[in-house]
């Protein structure tokens, strides 16, 4: 038996641990927006979009196992509730933030009342119409006084003028270069503001009792709704926080780009997809699955962006791709998530944990004072 | 009423494409009970090898043959390779498998064949458009009572009733038929009395594969095109054509199928600014809807009884 590290949870190198990997997150996250390239920038900002979209559908998908199609609809909702209210009515972009929430949130509630009796791939199929209603319902003629149809509105972000001020802090700059017309940092900072909110929302469900019932319900729900807990209720709540959690950045979006029209990828099924393979490809049913999957899913994508040209594949996988001239990102992702299927069900994170596991060994709290032990995460007997 | 009866008849026409599709779906759901989410996108692709074969001078008739053929061999090969296997560790698993099959296929269409609308003068087609099985030329058509019926439409349904007669045939007076029944009512009393359950099973997803090829053939030639995105929705009507049905019947499938082509052309004819052209899957979304909250197992299927 090789030499094993034994980490106590809760003691002194546990407490280190964590507080050597929030010092290494908070750096990067200070390096990027003042020394990153604009470019790099921009991939973290859409990375972090794509981060909470995956994290709502997690919460949903990995902790109460409802499949969901639809949240492209529930993003889609939120690109449009702050287009329409910035163009129609005027408001600030980002007062609209909260009600694009509330309105997500009312419509989850709204699906989650037939999705209590529809399950597994039904539910799927369910809401992967409703994908599919979606952009054709922005489309609909009876409506296009509101969203003004195909053609999308205009328009729809925040300006900037030449007194926002500049904020510093001793002297030095953390928002990166706002002064200028160069707003990249700010929706940067935005951007991981938001999720923020959407994990310590996530966490804040899984850690207490809802998300123990969650588990339950994921697991057994007849032996949960057994034990006392309430489906219908529990359900639709997380329904509609995880909808509402995926209109923030649909929001963000709106006010990132300016304009919005509905036939945009992430409105579309396209857009359940996209969120599905990162949830997946991090690891479903953990936290920092989906924070892993964006980082990963979004680099992949941006560095193989112009591998529809063969002279700009790098050498080693030339062979591979050369032969189309489709950029071959959705394939990638596409053989990757069976792959992952066959290899590695709980995706990054889950190797993660397995690689961990065989060089550190974690001791546990005595039972009743740990909140949620996942299978994986528990000691390997030594 | 000639009017009505045109609608009916085109809807019949449409709901044909979606009987098919659906056959597909209720094929492997009886065998596995899986839900193929990349039946739609199978379909696709055996649909783009026609067009393949075209460009090579293959005749229509035999290019729809050797694209069911590809669909078959699609189909089971992806039973095999991928979700046998990967059954025995959940349900979860399977869908997601079926759904990166669903991405894998819309890609390596784009990337074998350009990602546009196909046949394109710009990509160097020598078809100007996607081959018709079926007479389609604007004068192909009789009148009956003053409605003017197309040959096409007229031959699209006859051809998903030659389809369900074959298979009515198969299932019911051959040896493969009532092996496939047999794994469909309990695999493992049919595994115990010597029936090749796997061998059953590949079949089963090959048949299923091969008729949705058909049914995309017929339904580009009735666009006169094919593109990446021709079978979304058409996926999303074949589901509603099954969820009606019911999951577990093959005549509800095709008596599904036809049903919705009838009611959307119908709403989408005499509700046109209610449903038009762009709100039609709404329809098909309502359907779902209804059917799985009224009565899950549809019209014609056999509801299904848990063991808690």
């Amino acid at each position: 038996m090789s030499a094993r590290i034994i980490i106590k949870s809760g003691g002194r190198a546990s407490w280190a641990i964590r507080a050597a990997a929030a010092a290494a997150v908070v750096a990067l996250l200070l390096w990027i927006p003042t020394r990153g390239s604009d470019s790099l920038i921009d991939t973290c900002t859409t990375a972090a979009m794509l981060m909470a979209a995956a994290m709502s559908l997690n919460l949903l998908l990995g902790y109460t196992g409802q499949i969901s199609l639809g949240h492209s609809a529930f993003f889609g909702i939120g690109v449009y509730t702050t287009a329409i209210a910035v163009t129609r009515w005027g408001w600030s972009p980002f007062v609209t933030l909260p009600v694009a929430f509330a309105v997500a949130f009312v419509v989850g509630l709204l699906v989650s009342l037939p999705a209590l009796r529809i399950k597994g791939v039904y539910l799927a199929l369910v809401t992967l119409a409703l994908g599919l209603v979606f952009p054709a319902f922005i489309k609909w003629p009876k409506i296009e006084w509101l969203t003004n149809g195909s053609r999308g509105l205009d328009q729809t972000g925040f300006k900037f003028s030449k007194d926002n001020p500049t904020y510093e802090l001793f002297g030095w700059n953390p928002w990166g270069n706002l002064r200028g017309q160069n707003v990249k940092p700010f929706y940067f900072w935005v951007g991981v503001l938001m999720v923020v909110f959407v994990y310590l929302v996530c966490r804040g469900v899984v850690k207490s009792r809802v998300g123990r019932s969650l588990v339950a319900i994921r697991d057994n729900s007849t032996a949960a709704a057994v034990m006392g807990v309430n489906l219908a209720v529990t359900k639709g709540i997380v329904f509609g926080l995880s909808a509402a959690m995926c209109a923030l950045p649909g929001s963000l979006s709106a006010i990132r780009t300016g304009t919005v029209t509905p036939d945009s990828a992430l409105l579309t099924v396209a857009g359940s997809i996209t969120f599905l393979v990162i949830m997946v490809v991090g690891g479903s049913g953990s936290l920092w699955g989906p924070v892993m999957g964006a980082i990963v899913y979004q680099f992949i994508i941006e560095r193989t962006g112009d591998w529809s040209d063969p002279d700009k594949i790098p050498g080693a996988v030339r062979p591979l791709f050369s032969w189309s001239d489709v950029a071959p990102g959705g394939g990638i992702f596409a053989m990757a998530l069976i792959l992952l299927m066959f290899f590695a069900p709980f995706g990054i994170v889950g190797l993660w944990h397995k690689l961990v596991a065989k060089v550190v060994t974690v001791v546990p709290k005595p039972a009743g004072t740990t909140s949620l032990v996942r299978e994986e995460t528990a000691p390997a007997e030594s | 009423m000639a009017l009505f009866l045109q609608r009916l008849v085109d809807g019949l026409a449409e709901g044909s494409i979606y009987a098919l599709l659906a056959l597909g779906l209720v094929i492997i759901y009886r065998g596995t009970g899986h839900l193929n989410f990349a039946q739609g996108e199978m379909a696709l692709f055996s649909t783009y090898t026609v067009y393949q074969f075209g460009e090579w001078g293959v005749p229509i008739g035999i290019a729809v043959l050797l694209g069911m053929c590809v669909g078959f061999v699609l189909g089971a090969a992806t039973e095999v390779v991928l979700v046998r296997p990967i059954s025995k560790k959940s349900p979860f698993a399977v869908f997601i498998v079926t759904i990166g099959m669903f991405q894998l296929l819309n890609w390596l269409d784009g990337a074998i064949w350009g990602g546009q609308q196909l046949p394109s003068t710009a990509m160097g087609s020598k078809q100007v458009k996607f081959p018709s099985l079926f007479p389609s030329n604007p004068d192909d058509y009789f009148t009956v009572f003053g409605a003017a019926i197309t040959w096409r439409s007229f031959c699209i349904l006859a051809l998903v009733l030659v389809i369900g007669a074959v298979l009515y045939l198969l299932f019911n007076y051959t040896k493969l038929g009532l092996a496939m029944r047999a794994v469909a009512s309990n695999s493992e009393s049919a595994k115990l009395v010597g029936i090749r359950t796997s061998t059953v099973l590949m079949f089963s997803w090959g048949i299923a594969a091969a008729i949705g090829a058909l049914g995309g053939v017929v339904f580009a030639g009735l666009t006169t095109n094919v593109n990446q995105s021709l079978m979304f929705q058409v996926f999303i009507y074949a589901s509603a054509a099954a969820t009606l049905g019911g999951f577990d019947s093959p005549g509800g499938a095709v008596v599904g199928g036809l049903s919705i082509g009838v009611i959307q052309n119908l709403a989408a004819g005499y509700a046109d600014e209610w449903v038009g052209q762009e709100m039609k899957v709404g329809v098909a979304f309502l359907v779902i809807l209804a059917v799985l909250l009224l009565r899950p197992s549809g019209l014609f299927g056999t509801s299904k009884v848990e063991r808690v």
